[in-house]
């Protein structure tokens, strides 16, 4: 009954005005006539619903293949590597999750974090080093001090959409480490794996 | 301000805010998984969900832009730009709350980070031309005699 009236309503919306040559004298005639503002309104509301649910059929029609595949579980977790163009970078390769993990439990890297302090305060994988992009030069002969150019590193920060945990591998690679892998899926793919984190904020 | 150029104003406002919608939808289109990457990035949505969001959201973002552009149930399409920036910017906020440091996924992906605030600023205009654009169809509506 509901889905009735909605329906027939929806009709008399889209009709209306669908053509052109009639849109200016029928919405004059609406606008003028005795529909009321809060009757409008609905209308408004039904159209930005209808278009919503047109959009979003779209995209579920278009990607319903990445979804089905995700619900079978055929997909593993994410998201091809976007690969490293330049030559010189031949030595910074991109790391899955499960990579990552049995360096971590074997204690075979050491992790860097390449996010600003306040987000490394607030959670980070458990026992990896803080070193922010942005502050790189100063923070760098430290780093340097600390570990040998030959530690293998790993490299991460806020998953996919960021581009720190590369630019700071890369500035790595340019200051003498040869070994370093980017976990491009970062922090939020180790907190979803249950992964122990530490911060204030875990 | 004269109608003409209110009119001519709300023109350029409204295929201004329409190209920038069909922009970014085109970059998500293109490429959805890394979309959910982004998507995930902000921490508040399962891995299916992130998915989900990512297949047809871009979509949303591209219809209302096309509508925009073509002046075709422009209200409407105001509407749901209005509303969709308002969820962009409590999103952004939260992410600044809880210390997160990620890029906001907005136009291509995996590139340079934006910072939040200049991203939360940008929607905020992005906000204000919507309203307008709504509110001004809605003048048309019930003020002009």
């Amino acid at each position: 009954m509901l889905c009735a009236i909605a329906t027939r309503t929806t009709k008399s919306v889209w009709s209306r005005n669908r053509n052109p040559a009639t849109f200016k004298a029928s919405s004059r005639r609406t606008y003028h006539g005795n529909m009321s503002k809060t009757t409008q309104l609905k209308k408004v509301f039904l159209e930005m619903g209808i278009i919503i649910l047109i959009a979003i059929s779209i995209g579920l029609a278009v990607n319903h293949r990445m979804l089905l595949d995700i619900l079978n579980g055929t997909k593993s977790a994410p998201i091809p590597s976007p690969t490293f163009s330049s030559a010189e970078n031949s030595q910074i390769a991109p790391a899955g999750l499960l990579q990552v993990r049995e360096l971590y439990e074997k204690d075979l890297a050491l992790f860097v974090d390449a996010r600003e302090t306040p987000a490394f305060d607030a959670a980070h994988i458990r026992k990896a080093v803080s070193l922010p992009v942005s502050e790189f030069e100063r923070k760098q002969p430290e780093f340097r001090k600390k570990h040998d150019l030959s530690t293998r590193l790993v490299v991460y920060c806020s998953g996919y959409g960021c581009h720190d945990s590369r630019l700071l591998s890369e500035k790595l690679y340019n200051t003498g480490y040869h070994d370093i892998l980017v976990f491009e899926g970062g922090l939020p793919e180790w907190k979803e794996a249950g992964l122990p984190v530490e911060g204030t904020n875990k | 301000m004269k109608n003409s150029h209110k009119r001519i104003l709300m023109i350029l406002l409204r295929m201004g805010l329409g190209i920038v919608f069909v922009y970014a939808s085109f970059w998500k289109i293109r490429n959805p998984e890394a979309f959910a990457g982004s998507v995930a990035a902000y921490d508040v949505l399962p891995f299916f969900l992130n998915h989900l969001v990512a297949a047809t959201f871009p979509w949303i973002e591209a219809t209302c832009g096309i509508l925009l552009i073509t002046g075709y149930r422009v209200k409407a399409a105001a509407g749901i730009v209005a509303a969709l920036n308002i969820i962009f910017i409590v999103l952004l906020a939260s992410t600044v709350v809880r210390g997160l440091d990620i890029d906001c996924g907005c136009f291509r992906q995996g590139g340079a980070k934006t910072p939040a605030w200049q991203v939360i600023l940008r929607d905020f205009i992005f906000l204000a031309m919507a309203v307008s654009i709504f509110n001004y169809q809605r003048g048309a509506m019930f003020s002009r005699k």
